[in-house]
């Protein structure tokens, strides 16, 4: 076990305050920011340590902390993007912050994807409604150095098209000649216009049929739709150590102390989020 | 030669320490429960309980505890540490399973990120420990492999010696060592009858649970259902165990300025671990028993090499229902045979 020193700070719990610079509606109730720090250390100690798949708390004095990804790529330290859904008291509260307000952020916390063992290889990304965010750090760390890495599909999907977050980086994707993006939304969530998929995830994925052979799947999406996923990549051929995906648990200090989100032995927090199928496997399924 | 701190001469120390700098804390009454709380005179120390109804765990670990203090002004926010208040401090009278159960702990407050509220009141306490001669029905240390006077945790061991007399020294730390050379004209040099050690008798064969906890066919049996049937999730067990160590962390004040405080919390609740969608991975009852038998005898001793357990049997002693470790454990024992 190493000595992890968070924030320059000594106090693990003590939060950086992190400006917000921007802010976009990716869909009803769904918003992302853009959060710049304002201690050159912590920002530092961030450029350090964030590695794509790790996650933070986001907070509002006076509300709480909740957690969700780092939403920006491992590529792009400047800043960090967060998106979220407002839903509960911590994220009304920072759907309430305008551009200019200070938030606090804890973290980076948890492992990463390791991208640099999918060098050479083709990658498959399969991901459902607001949890592209996570997987969304993992392409644009891939993207931002597309030379080291072989074909690259994404297969996402939403409930409605309303739903279908970051839709004007889909828009880049469908466009770049470099990526294949298969897009579909659920039965009766289609709009008159579209002119992609009808069908959930693990159907489309299984239409679109990507080849296992020297592939990494990483994919990231409500409990439900993991579960089908993982059965479509199986009926596809691919290992379950070759495919990867981030659980997102409930969690209040991140740190491996507060027992919330262990799925069985297994810290959420620590030894994850981000964990291969042939681990999530070895969990007890009844505790996902 | 041993050495013997006399019972008359506890208040000469008691004294002698305060005026050194140390609080001294101990098992007393306190309204209607016993406790262990700050004293000014020995005599306010309660030694006849079996053990008080809250353990120690408080005293390092505390309910709930300022963590940050913030303030939030036009053009950027200020966050102050709230340390526990500085001083050292000694507990005298702790049982050894209290004691123990802090050692336990030390790990998880620690594992990569140091939780500073733990260490800084851990590095300043004193444990002065005394043996028990007395039981009750409640009590398992034994069944977890200790015994009543288990040294685990402790800065001293004191053994009591017959009659009520007093109380022969075992020194075991340095802290330990250092608080006795302050008092050590008050002690004698000596040796005197020791009163029997209680008698606890073994109730479960902890090593066939664990073996029938790890196995992974047992995760799903019908067992958890059946003995947590009448759990009301009160979470009595969890907050009086001087071993579990979740909690909550809840911002109390208003726009502007308050406080960010540790708050204890409990895997008996069905909010402990409730996603903001609605899904809940531990959504009955009886998946939460099982997580808290699973931690405590299988998930943490696999990270920790340590039971979250140190037979204070708390958890059934007070549990409203009459649940608790003991009666799964013993069943568990029956099951696995």
């Amino acid at each position: 076990m190493t000595e992890h020193i968070h924030n320059t700070q000594q106090n693990i719990y003590k939060p950086a305050i992190m400006k917000i610079v921007a802010r976009h509606d990716e869909a009803p109730g769904v918003r992302t920011m853009k959060l710049e720090f304002q201690d050159p250390a912590d920002h530092e100690f961030f450029k350090e340590t964030y590695r794509t798949g790790m996650f933070g708390l986001y907070g509002v004095y006076g509300e709480g902390e909740s957690t969700f990804c780092v939403a920006s790529p491992e590529t792009r330290k400047d800043y960090i993007e967060c998106t979220f859904r407002q839903s509960g008291r911590v994220t009304s509260a920072l759907a309430n912050a305008d551009i200019g307000d200070l938030i606090t952020f804890r973290g980076p916390y948890g492992n990463r994807f390791p991208i640099e063992e999918f060098h050479g290889k083709n990658l498959l990304f399969v991901s459902g409604g607001i949890a592209l965010p996570p997987t969304r750090s993992v392409i644009w760390s891939c993207l931002d150095q597309r030379e080291k890495f072989g074909k690259v599909t994404i297969v996402y999907g939403a409930r409605s098209v309303a739903d279908l977050v970051y839709k004007h980086e889909l828009e880049e994707w469908q466009e770049r000649s470099d990526v294949d993006l298969v897009l579909t939304v659920d039965p009766g969530g289609e709009s008159p216009d579209w002119k992609n998929k009808v069908g959930f995830v693990p159907t489309v994925l299984e239409e679109a049929a990507p080849s296992p052979d020297n592939c990494i799947a990483v994919i990231c999406g409500p409990p439900i739709m993991i579960k089908f996923t993982l059965i479509s990549l199986k009926k596809l051929g691919f290992d379950e150590s070759n495919v990867y995906t981030t659980l997102e648990n409930r969690m209040k200090c991140g740190l491996g102390k507060c027992g919330r989100c262990n799925v069985g032995s297994v810290y959420v927090c620590k030894e994850g989020p981000v964990f291969t199928a042939a681990e999530v496997s070895r969990m007890p399924s009844a505790d996902l | 030669m041993t050495k013997i701190l006399f019972s008359d001469k506890l208040d000469n120390c008691v004294e002698r320490w305060k005026s050194g700098g140390f609080t001294i804390i101990g098992p007393v009454q306190r309204a209607n429960i016993s406790t262990y709380a700050a004293v000014e005179h020995a005599a306010e120390l309660d030694f006849g309980l079996v053990l008080p109804d809250r353990s120690i765990k408080d005293l390092f670990f505390p309910q709930s505890e300022p963590m940050l203090r913030y303030t939030i002004k036009k053009e950027s926010i200020d966050t102050n540490e709230c340390l526990p208040p500085a001083g050292p401090r000694i507990i005298f009278g702790a049982r050894p399973c209290d004691a123990s159960g802090m050692s336990i702990d030390d790990p998880l407050f620690g594992w990569d990120y140091k939780d500073e509220y733990w260490f800084q009141r851990r590095n300043e306490s004193v444990i002065i420990t005394i043996a028990c001669t007395k039981a009750d029905d409640f009590c398992m240390c034994t069944s977890l492999k200790m015994a009543p006077d288990t040294t685990k945790g402790s800065d001293i061991l004191l053994r009591p010696l017959a009659g009520n007399k007093g109380w022969q020294v075992e020194e075991l730390t340095d802290r330990g060592r250092e608080a006795f050379s302050a008092i050590a004209d008050i002690l004698q040099e000596g040796a005197d009858t020791l009163a029997p050690l209680a008698v606890v008798e073994k109730k479960f064969d902890l090593d066939a649970c664990v073996t029938w906890l790890q196995n992974p066919e047992n995760f799903e049996s019908r067992f958890w259902k059946e003995i947590s049937m009448r759990c009301i999730g009160c979470a009595s067990c969890t907050y009086l165990c001087p071993t579990c160590h979740c909690f909550d962390i809840q911002d109390e004040g208003d726009t502007y300025t308050g406080i960010r405080r540790k708050n204890w919390d409990s895997c008996s609740f069905a909010l402990f671990t409730m996603h903001t969608s609605g899904h809940n991975p531990r959504s009955t009852q009886s998946a939460r028993w099982r997580q808290r038998i699973m931690h405590k005898f299988n998930y943490f001793p696999g990270k920790f090499s340590v039971n979250s357990c140190s037979g204070c049997g708390r958890c059934s002693r007070q549990c409203p229902v009459d649940m608790g470790i003991t009666e799964t454990l013993q069943e568990i024992s029956t099951l696995s045979l």
